[in-house]
């Protein structure tokens, strides 16, 4: 993973600790509170990468609701 | 007669299920299928040659059957827009590059100005940007209106005998805008100002004749074309191309690097080879050709007619939805054939949406982008914040798509619309 992908993974897990679960749009308007982890372009596209990278490994659930996706950590890596 | 189910078939992309579904491919202004007969053209290359090619590199015979070709296929990207001479085509990496590569070497004095727009892709802005920043040249900008269509009066108050160029997109990857690009060129021309157009999602889908529209610049991305990635075009005027500066340096760009006295003096190679510095991408070149004379066969105007009366549907069905804003002019015949969209609820993020038709539909994959589409500016002008997260979602059509896949379209987004708050 390269360093770029690693600050994104890094970003969502940051924001999921704070707010858990969140949906797509939370997730999004959260990524001001950690500037220098939640790298790329302001369309997010980065960050979607990063959550459906932690959904693959696990660590984080995504299940679509009327709000869209609503993404919930399941287990910390880092605890 | 073009057979479309037929054209369909040179894209085995489209003919297999991927993950258990059928692909429904609406991302074209991104990046185009690819043609068999595009990579058949470039497994030439990769096969039989693999070769440097170039002016006077190596002439031995897979040297000189790899210049004949891509000279060959420059001249295939001449007659695709009616350039006077494939010596006012340039091989570059795509339109981005061709964009760089005029601001970078325009020269202009600090009195002097550019006209640019606000519906300008950051590739067509930015070049500009940062040379009017390296040189306290004016940037001025035209705003486009808020349906993404533009004032030609805005045009003419922008431009003065101090524009030396003006940059703008002939049809827009955002709104799907087709601008005045005549009435434009002539404004400018008034003036003593040079043109460059942004042609990367006009001319995979028009007729482009760079000589009737008397652009002075035109630039192209090969893979919105059918073609390979990392090849596109510059077009320019010979004797413009003349007066541009030295862009990259170093190999194949010169004539001779005399050492004297101490002394480098470099002679560079007249256009296009002045632009063309080191070792190219020969099996592009070829896969760009391949993918001209494919379009041409099939015929601009036939692909035009068949994308014109598909996007009024897609446009007119997502309107008829009435859940969805749409971004640009609402009368087909402004438009280029693509549509963005975004929930008039605000309820969700613009990811989720394209995340579902991806992924949610049980027989179908609808792969679309969503984004800001790299136009950022125009956004924030009509009161979205791309950085607090407002997008669109972008549907985008090409020869391959048919009226089946827009009515599955248009049928999902029905059922997405009613599924959200």
């Amino acid at each position: 993973m390269s360093d770029f992908e690693e600050r994104n993974v890094q970003c969502v897990l940051k924001i999921l600790r704070k707010k858990n679960p969140a949906t797509t749009k939370e997730i999004m308007a959260m990524r001001d509170l950690f500037p220098d982890l939640c790298a790329g372009c302001s369309s997010g596209g980065d960050v979607i990468l990063a959550g459906k990278q932690l959904v693959e490994e696990g660590i984080v659930k995504r299940k679509w609701t009327v709000e869209g996706f609503e993404w919930k950590l399941l287990s910390d890596p880092d605890k | 007669m073009v057979v479309w189910s037929r054209i369909r078939k040179d894209f085995p992309v489209l003919n297999e299920l991927y993950e258990g579904k059928s692909l429904i491919y609406f991302d074209s202004a991104c990046m185009a299928l690819k043609p068999v007969q595009v990579w058949e053209a470039m497994e030439y290359y990769y096969k039989y040659l693999g070769a440097c090619g170039g002016a006077g590199r190596s002439t031995h015979s897979l040297g000189i059957e790899t210049s004949l070709l891509t000279e060959e296929s420059r001249q295939k990207l001449a007659s695709f827009i009616n350039a006077k001479s494939s010596n006012e085509i340039v091989w570059t990496r795509n339109a981005t590059e061709g964009l760089n590569i005029v601001a970078a070497t325009l020269p202009i004095k600090k009195d002097e100005n550019v006209v640019t727009t606000s519906l300008e892709h950051h590739s067509g802005m930015l070049p500009f940007f940062k040379k009017c920043q390296e040189t306290g040249s004016e940037l001025r900008i035209v705003n486009a209106k808020s349906d993404g269509t533009f004032d030609l009066t805005d045009f003419e108050e922008k431009i003065d005998d101090k524009t030396k160029i003006v940059s703008f997109v002939h049809a827009s990857n955002l709104t799907g805008t087709i601008a005045p690009l005549e009435d434009i060129v002539k404004i400018a021309h008034e003036h003593g100002a040079w043109v460059v157009s942004d042609e990367a999602q006009y001319a995979p889908h028009h007729k482009l004749d760079v000589q009737k529209l008397d652009v002075d610049f035109s630039v192209l991305s090969v893979h919105k074309a059918c073609g390979p990635t990392g090849v596109g075009i510059l077009y320019g005027k010979y004797e413009l191309l003349e007066k541009l500066g030295m862009f990259l340096v170093g190999g194949d760009v010169i004539e001779d690097v005399v050492y004297r006295d101490g002394k480098i003096i470099p002679k560079y190679l007249p256009p296009p080879h002045k632009f063309e510095a080191g070792l190219q991408n020969y099996g592009g070149m070829l896969g760009a050709g391949a993918a001209v004379d494919y379009l041409q066969k099939i015929g601009l105007d036939n692909i035009h007619k068949r994308e014109q009366a598909f996007s009024r549907r897609l446009l007119e069905g997502v309107l008829e939805l009435e859940k969805f804003e749409v971004l640009g002019p609402l009368d087909y015949k402004q438009r280029a054939a693509l549509v963005s969209f975004r929930p008039k609820s605000d309820s969700m993020n613009h990811n989720d949406v394209t995340e579902y038709f991806n992924e949610m539909l049980p027989h179908n994959k609808i792969l679309m982008r969503s984004g800001n589409m790299c136009v950022h500016p125009f956004q924030y002008q009509i009161g979205m914040s791309p950085a607090k997260g407002d997008g669109v979602t972008r549907a985008s059509l090409y020869i391959y798509n048919t009226m089946e896949e827009i009515e599955i379209f248009l049928t999902a987004l029905e059922n997405f619309a009613k599924a959200i708050n």
